[in-house]
């Protein structure tokens, strides 16, 4: 069975995280799932688009879904802030008919394909563990993880508002625990789960910021995580790019390897460590993958 | 329905001389239907098995805000939690005082905090040039469900940025303050905004839509802080350091608020811009994440500057509103 999505990877996907991109490809292509690439799709713009133009930002969420939809798929992601941008132009666009209508007056004027509200925003996280043949998945984990502790740290735009999402979400969402098991680990239950990583007020409150890295991550050590992994390029880029800093401010060391939930994946299917990107991280969880075997 | 024995694992807490709480867990068993209130069953316990139990109540139907506690992970109204909705796998329910204020003693805190940010962003009608006196159908849209608050400190009590900054206003007081920049009658908007544009008000909430998943009555507090951030911009409320990280996510937008539309157009085609400070970009650089300068161009680009032109000539409502409430 082969699963066909229209790939949207997000623009840090792209760029500072592009590791994670990789491995989503890479994990992707040994669980035939067919990532699509989306030539026409521009950045979603995220909640601060919304913010300055909301019209503006409905009508460009509605055109890179048009293109999903006139290929006739619907749209995968990795970036948590892309899924709840477009989740939640999507969850309005099916639920008011009306704006539907007024934002495909403009996208006609503009020369774009108006949008018939069809398909579904999903994340390749819940593709692997909801739509994904779970023998398969097995069958490839060939390097299980021997009872590592993992801290699921899902991501508040993976889980928030629940309404939006056309999975399990807020307090429901259970996949990143689901997947750590498949892969032979041990979830680890900690506060800081389904928090926030602070990665929206990087800059106006640069130290409320670290504060909330810190805390996230300090919870889950605290509780035995020996490694932490997320669905999101953002969470990963504060979880794990800015950890050091975070010590800093909180003046504890922390230490804590994070990485990308589609690089564990292909860490346990044995793939290639360069593809993965593991190099690219600043808290490099080689160390305790290697103490597993993996 | 058939009765179920309950576990409830309860916080007790107690302030000693010193100032300092002292914790422990309690664990009192009740039998109760799936659908009982979690606090009809701390009355419950209170009345027959420990009558030391403190918390707070009144109204037992999710009017007066008192009985906002922490229920199994969670902030909410005892009064509207049924209990087999909270109770895990083992029928343990585990209940404890709201965090971000004081504790007093067992469930009860001082809401003083919480009631003080409230306080700071006048949460009264003020008189002034701009009170609008045609007050029409549509004049409420914004301000219906924003109403609808009753002050329980749930949403402030699960506030990311508030657990780590007793700074930070707080969702409710956020969410009030929109309420009264959208009430036609108020005379201030302008000025609110301005107060709201500054440090620790409303550029520092997170956006982790916790606020929105916990507030027991639809208040949606992030949504109206959305709101109030693009009406800020509007009037040109876009130097303080909140407003300067929104614009620095995307690009440059011009001092008026007004999108300038070449940055506009690198913004859609997507910069990860957060690279703000120099020493970050170098340890960042490390490993080689900077993103380039020169993102590869989408094809059809040509369209976003349509949309954008169209959409500046004939500007369009689509802000979300609060159904209409109307007498039966
Ligand atoms: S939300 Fe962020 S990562 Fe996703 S497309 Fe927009 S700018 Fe890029
Ligand atoms: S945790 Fe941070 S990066 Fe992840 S979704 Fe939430 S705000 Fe975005
Ligand atoms: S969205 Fe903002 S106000 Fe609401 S809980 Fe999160 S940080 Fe607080
Ligand atoms: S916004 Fe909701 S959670 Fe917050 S105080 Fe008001 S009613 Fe309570
Ligand atoms: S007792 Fe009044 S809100 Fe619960």
């Amino acid at each position: 069975m082969s699963l066909e999505f229209s790939f949207y990877p997000g623009c840090a996907g792209k760029q500072v995280q592009k590791e994670a991109k990789s491995a989503a490809h890479a994990v992707a292509r040994e669980l035939g799932i067919t990532l699509h690439p989306m030539p026409r799709a521009s950045c979603c713009g995220a909640v601060s688009l919304r913010e300055s133009k909301l019209a503006f930002s409905l009508a460009v969420a509605a055109r890179i879904l048009s293109e999903a939809e006139a290929a006739g798929r619907n749209i995968c992601t990795i970036c948590n802030t892309c899924l709840q941008t477009l989740s939640h132009a999507n969850y309005r666009f099916k639920r008011e008919p009306d704006v539907l209508e007024k934002i495909n007056g403009v996208l006609k004027k503009a020369g774009v394909r108006p949008y018939g509200a069809t398909i579904k925003v999903q994340h390749l996280l819940w593709v692997v563990t909801d739509q994904v043949d779970q023998k398969l998945l097995k069958s490839k984990i060939t390097r299980p993880l021997k009872g590592l502790k993992v801290a699921p740290f899902y991501g508040c735009h993976n889980l928030r508002p629940s309404e939006i999402y056309e999975s399990k979400a807020g307090d429901e969402a259970d996949h990143l625990d689901r997947l750590i098991t498949t892969l032979g680990g041990s979830p680890v239950s900690y506060s800081g789960s389904r928090k926030c990583c602070g990665f929206h007020v990087m800059l106006s409150d640069p130290t409320e910021m670290r504060s909330m890295v810190a805390k996230n991550c300090l919870d889950a050590k605290g509780e035995g995580a020996e490694l932490m992994i997320s669905p999101c390029t953002l969470c990963d880029m504060s979880l794990n790019a800015y950890q050091m800093p975070a010590e800093k401010v909180v003046g504890k060391k922390i230490d804590l390897p994070e990485m990308n939930f589609a690089q564990l994946l292909g860490a346990s299917m044995g793939l290639d460590a360069a593809e993965l990107g593991l190099e690219r991280l600043h808290v490099d969880p080689r160390p305790v993958l290697k103490s597993k075997g993996v | 329905m058939a009765e179920k024995t309950y576990t409830f694992r309860v916080q007790r807490n107690k302030v000693t001389g010193d100032g300092k709480v002292e914790s422990r867990w309690q664990d009192y068993q009740l039998a109760a239907e799936p659908t009982t209130t979690v606090l009809i069953c701390l009355e419950q316990i209170k009345g027959h098995q420990d009558g030391t139990l403190t918390y707070r109540m009144s109204c037992r139907s999710a009017i007066c805000g008192s009985c906002a506690m922490k229920i199994s992970g969670r902030t909410r109204l005892a009064c509207k939690t049924h209990v087999e909705k909270v109770a895990d796998a083992n029928g343990v329910i585990r209940v404890s005082p709201m965090t971000n204020q004081p504790i007093l003693k067992d469930m009860v805190v001082d809401i003083r905090p919480f009631y003080n940010h409230v306080l700071k962003i006048k949460p009264y009608l003020q008189e002034g040039s701009e009170t609008d006196t045609n007050v029409g159908r549509s004049s409420y849209d914004q301000v219906n469900h924003v109403t609808q608050c009753i002050m329980c400190g749930s949403c402030y009590s699960d506030c990311t940025m508030a657990e780590v900054s007793d700074k930070f206003v707080g969702p409710a007081a956020l969410a009030k303050a929109f309420r009264f920049v959208s009430d036609p009658r108020e005379g201030k908007k302008t000025a609110r905004l301005r107060e709201l544009s500054e440090e620790n008000q409303m550029w520092s909430c997170c956006r982790c839509a916790q606020c929105v998943e916990t507030c027991p009555k639809d208040v949606k507090p992030m949504e109206a802080i959305v709101k109030l951030r693009a009406r800020g911009m509007q009037k040109g409320y876009v130097d303080g350091p909140g407003p300067k990280h929104a614009l620095a996510f995307h690009g440059d937008i011009q001092k008026t608020g007004d999108l300038n539309e070449f940055t506009l157009m690198q913004r859609t085609i997507g910069i990860v811009g957060t690279l703000g400070e120099l020493g970050m970009a170098l340890h960042l650089m490390k490993k080689g994440k900077i993103p380039s300068p020169f993102p590869h161009k989408v094809e059809g680009v040509e369209e976003l500057g349509n949309i954008y032109r169209i959409l500046e000539e004939n500007p369009l409502d689509v802000e979300t509103k609060a159904k209409e409430v109307a007498p039966e």
